[in-house]
């Protein structure tokens, strides 16, 4: 265990991107990291299990995204700030994956902000 | 000589950019924070701040985990601004001053500072949301930006301490640097925030005051915690704040003063701007306020 991160499995609904998980889930990063490229994000739209099984995904993996579980794809190793490139392919804008993880609709997560417009 | 006449702490958010670029200056939700930036906004006019020294994060961008660097230093006379997955933002590349940053470079690794250097990669919001806040962009930037890359994605991170070492080195390449230039140091990220699981959401305004305030007086305080300690107090993200360390450790070791600060928390993050200055005048009367502060540590 990293000293530096002793004790974070105390800190629930927190999940630590370290070596052993982005080595678990490198492929699945890879995969929304290549949608910073506009060519590869028509790729994906026109046709998803093609740009899926050529990112060689684990089926679990592609049933995640199919599913557009974005906390599922927290706990299966995915890195938020990959993660959030798959947002706007598919247009959601993070407030509205920030709901989802939380296990709240849009309006009940607005409702917990102190100036939910500005957005 | 160069010389740092100062430091920046600001948020990265990239809905500033967003916001931004829509032109919510004036939006009643967004104009407590556009109005923020303007006082320091003015101070960078007022002082002719040549250089911007910017601790960033890359988020997934420009770096992917395949090669991830710890430190990585930037060279080149312009970076474009990302494409981060919404299109490309209308904003002139980012420039730079290559005999300067080679001469960090030189300095930092003759230092021990061994980093990494990337040439020809864009820039994402980490350095590009609070850019346009704090410089004119039209019809260009007024001056050149240093950019230095700090992974704070992929554990092992570098500790809060390593970063502010990073802040003390880069400042003894600036002040070798032979020419005149005045060189601003900004720290970006934070405060509290965590954006990913089911604690998404969480903030911390008492641990965002209390850190603003430890940064000024005792940084030491700040080197002395671990990641686990940021993750907790502030929300996961928040650990990005070991980036402001290293502005505070530009700054050198004598007392500074914060001229300006905004702290708006609208949504899930706590939009924060600080700027310091050197306080000669404290240190010539040997202020012990500076770094002797005895004060506890929110738990």
């Amino acid at each position: 265990m990293n000293p530096q991160l002793q004790g974070i499995q105390n800190i629930a609904g927190t999940y630590i991107f370290d070596l052993r998980v982005s080595n678990r889930s490198l492929k699945l990063n890879k995969f929304f990291w290549s949608l910073i490229d506009s060519d590869a994000r028509a790729r994906f739209v026109a046709d998803e299990e093609t740009s899926m099984k050529n990112a060689q995904l684990k089926e679990e993996q592609k049933v995640l995204i199919r599913a557009r579980d974005w906390l599922g794809l927290i706990q299966n190793g995915a890195n938020f700030f990959a993660l959030e490139k798959f947002a706007r392919v598919v247009k959601m804008s993070n407030m509205q994956v920030y709901a989802i993880m939380r296990g709240e609709s849009f309006e009940e997560f607005l409702a917990t902000r102190q100036v939910p417009d500005a957005r | 000589m160069a010389k740092i006449i100062g430091g920046i702490g600001t948020s990265h958010v990239p809905t500033i950019g967003v916001a931004y670029d829509k032109g919510k200056q004036q939006d009643p939700a967004w104009k407590p924070l556009f109005d923020g930036y303007k006082p320091v906004a003015a101070w960078l006019a007022e002082k002719n701040a040549d250089v911007l020294v910017f601790f960033y994060n890359d988020h997934c961008t420009s770096f992917f985990f395949d090669v991830y660097p710890t430190f990585a230093l930037g060279v080149g006379a312009e970076f474009p601004i990302a494409d981060e997955g919404a299109g490309l933002r209308d904003l002139p590349p980012i420039r730079g001053d290559v005999d300067l940053q080679a001469h960090i470079a030189e300095s930092l690794i003759n230092d021990e500072f061994d980093l990494a250097v990337f040439q020809e990669k864009p820039i994402d919001h980490g350095c590009a949301s609070p850019l346009p806040l704090l410089w004119p962009h039209k019809p260009d930037w007024p001056g050149t930006v240093v950019p230095i890359a700090i992974n704070v994605l992929q554990f092992p991170l570098p500790t809060a301490r390593r970063c502010y070492r990073l802040g003390q080195a880069v400042r003894r390449a600036i002040e070798s640097y032979p020419k005149d230039l005045r060189v601003v140091v900004v720290g970006t990220g934070g405060l509290s925030h965590q954006v990913h699981g089911e604690r998404t959401g969480f903030n911390n305004t008492q641990w965002d005051m209390e850190f603003l305030d430890l940064l000024q007086h005792t940084p030491d305080k700040l080197t002395a915690l671990r990641h686990v300690d940021y993750v907790r107090r502030g929300g996961a993200e928040s650990v990005e704040q070991i980036m402001w360390l290293a502005m505070r450790g530009a700054l050198g070791t004598g007392p500074v003063k914060r001229l300006h600060q905004n702290y708006y928390l609208a949504t899930t993050t706590a939009m924060t701007v600080a700027l310091f200055e050197e306080d000669e005048a404290a240190a010539a009367l040997g202020d012990p306020s500076s770094m002797a502060s005895d004060q506890p540590i929110f738990a």
